[in-house]
């Protein structure tokens, strides 16, 4: 949870509690914007609708543009973020991976959940088929681990390694998110429409 | 009907962000005061400059010397010339004022107690807060029948020996048989809690 | 039905939603900048900085040493050659102006020990707490009058005249027992010789004796969250 947890602003107990509600949530507003269709979801490789892509990158934006105000009104402290660590091969691989997952099921993990809880066949299958990767990897786990846990880069983010200003990157980003909305919607008028 | 339902949701979403937004922006106050150099900084200046003043000095036209006393001892007897600013009044409103006006004046702020360090705490602290015109009287000050007496004085004076004080005690007790060992530092080991960062995996 | 005017203008919605934006990523460029805040409020400083409870007096800290208190962190702020020239037992050398680095962090940023800062006399390490304070370590405090005030009160304590009151005495034999326990030898041609010799010579093994001390470290139970969409 954000800040608050490792600066002991509050228990570390409570993350468990935090996190289920914030999970209803989250699957709720899934289910509610039509994201546990796979048909929805495989539109984006299709060219037929790219909701997936602009939720997603308007969710980074607005939590990134909301961020660096908050930092800079001091509500609170961007330094005290916690940062993913980057595995550089192990992003590229796993990314490669799930992306041809993506694109043959139909779901990305988080949605197959949300579309398993409403009944779909396939959904249920994709679970599966999930949790038969997951056995396999932890099988296979020594074989992998040179991979997993190599190519340490160390909790950087794209500012860090690209030494620019954060403000004119957000701002550069956003310009090209908004161009890039406009020219999938474009893209989208063009496609035979598809009904679903 | 259907493409109204969804122009309700995104405008509904619209004014929700909007809101926030704005709630945001009128509820921040900005604080009255804020530091204008962070401790690394302040730490390197206080380190590499001088910022003492003698008491053979202080006729510097340029100089304003601050009692941070209490207004009690104020009373009692100051400086010539010195104004009391009591050190836990040093943020008000009327003293950091002053404060600026002194710098805007092109003026060297002299602070100064009964010994330096009653005026160290104060130095260092508007010294943060970005005023830099402001030097410390290392003095020292007495009294004597009711009048104020100041003097020079040393700081960070190591004044006795006293590897050699214990040493020579040690031979005037005529005691042959202390084994003189260096009490050495037993290293501690400090492990100290780092700040875990959780990781929150995955992400779609 | 609904204002016609209102449907027409939502119908730009997404051409609105992206200016907002557009314009928040911009003045986010164009805002002043500042230097970034770092540390408490300097009204929450001051507030600690003139309260008396930051500082230790010497008697107590002598006291606490000679009882071998457990959760003590002595640390010298004080240039090397005057640390290597006296010190006071098992304190650690951190020069003022290498306060900040990030290895003394692990000493003074802690919440196992009592962190007491020492230098010549409380100026150097006034202003070291200052700085620390001001980082939001907690559990520091100064030694009042530093070394000097050390030398003068528990290494060569002054003896009291006849005319003083009673706790001066007491104060007095205090101070005494505690000298010689930090290395002091006195003349002593009455009584009891034999037991002060064999105070002296036990007293520099004591401190020796102290074992290493290995703080417990919280393991926090790692649970990594897994998830995503």
């Amino acid at each position: 949870m954000g800040p608050l947890i490792p600066n002991e602003l509050i228990s570390f107990e409570w993350s468990s509690i935090i996190a289920i509600i914030i999970g209803i949530f989250f699957g709720f507003i899934l289910e509610a914007s039509g994201f546990s269709s796979s048909r929805k979801l495989a539109g984006v490789f299709y060219g037929y609708d790219f909701a997936v892509l602009k939720v997603f990158f308007t969710a980074a934006i607005v939590s990134l543009i909301g961020l660096l105000y908050m930092d800079y009104l001091g509500y609170m402290d961007m330094s005290s973020l916690y940062v993913h660590p980057t595995y550089l091969w192990g992003a590229i691989i796993g990314g490669a991976i799930m992306g041809i997952g993506f694109v043959a099921g139909g779901f990305c993990p988080g949605t197959s959940l949300s579309a398993v809880a409403i009944g779909k066949i396939d959904a249920i299958v994709n679970v599966i088929g999930i949790m038969v990767g997951v056995f396999i990897f932890s099988e296979l786990y020594p074989l992998f681990e040179p991979i997993y846990n190599g190519y340490f880069e160390g909790n950087i983010t794209l500012v860090d390694s690209l030494g620019v200003n954060q403000y004119w990157f957000v701002f550069i980003l956003t310009v090209v998110a908004i161009v890039m909305f406009a020219a999938t919607d474009m893209i989208r008028k063009r496609v035979k429409k598809v009904f679903y | 009907m259907k493409e109204l339902e969804k122009t309700k949701r995104i405008s509904i979403a619209l004014t929700l962000f909007i809101l926030a937004v704005l709630i945001g922006l009128l509820t921040y106050k900005r604080p009255k005061h804020t530091y204008a150099i962070n401790t690394q900084k302040a730490l390197e200046k206080i380190t590499d400059n001088d910022f003492f003043v003698t008491l053979e000095h202080i006729n510097n036209p340029n100089y304003v010397p601050i009692d941070v006393r209490s207004s009690n001892e104020f009373e009692k007897g100051h400086l010539e010339n010195a104004i009391n600013i009591h050190t836990p009044e040093i943020l008000n409103e009327a003293n950091s004022a002053f404060f600026k006006e002194l710098k805007e004046l092109n003026k060297t702020a002299l602070l100064y107690g009964n010994n330096p360090h009653e005026a160290n705490v104060p130095f260092l602290f508007l010294y943060q807060l970005g005023y830099d015109n402001i030097k410390l009287l290392s003095i020292q000050n007495s009294y004597s029948q009711n009048k104020l007496i100041s003097q020079n004085c040393a700081i960070e004076k190591s004044e006795n020996d006293i590897q050699t004080f214990i040493n020579e005690s040690v031979k005037k007790a005529n005691v042959k048989v202390v084994p003189k060992k260096i009490i050495r530092p037993v290293k501690k080991i400090i492990t100290v809690q780092k700040k875990k960062k959780k990781a929150p995996e995955g992400g779609c | 039905m609904v204002n016609r005017k209102l449907v027409k203008f939502l119908s730009f919605r997404y051409i609105i939603l992206a200016t907002i934006l557009i314009v928040l990523a911009g003045s986010l460029v164009l805002l002043p900048k500042y230097e970034q805040q770092e540390g408490i409020s300097p009204e929450e400083l001051l507030s600690l900085a003139i309260s008396p409870e930051r500082y230790i007096t010497t008697d107590e800290l002598a006291d606490r040493i000679i009882n071998q208190d457990p959760s003590l962190l002595l640390i010298d702020v004080r240039d090397e050659s005057d640390f290597k020239k006296y010190s006071l037992p098992n304190a650690f050398n951190i020069p003022l102006k290498n306060i900040l680095n990030a290895d003394s962090e692990s000493y003074l940023n802690q919440d196992a020990f009592d962190v007491i800062l020492f230098s010549n006399d409380n100026f150097h390490s006034d202003q070291a707490w200052l700085l620390c304070n001001r980082l939001n370590y907690k559990n520091l405090r100064v030694l009042k009058g530093g070394i000097s005030n050390w030398f003068n009160t528990i290494i060569n304590p002054k003896k009291p005249t006849e005319n003083m009151a009673s706790n001066a005495f007491e104060l007095y034999t205090f101070r005494k027992a505690a000298s010689i326990y930090f290395g002091v030898a006195y003349p002593q041609k009455i009584i009891k010789k034999p037991v002060i010799k064999k105070y002296v010579t036990k007293t520099p093994t004591a401190p020796t004796e102290v074992q290493k001390k290995v703080i417990p470290k919280k393991k926090k139970k790692k649970m990594p969250i897994e998830g995503g969409c």
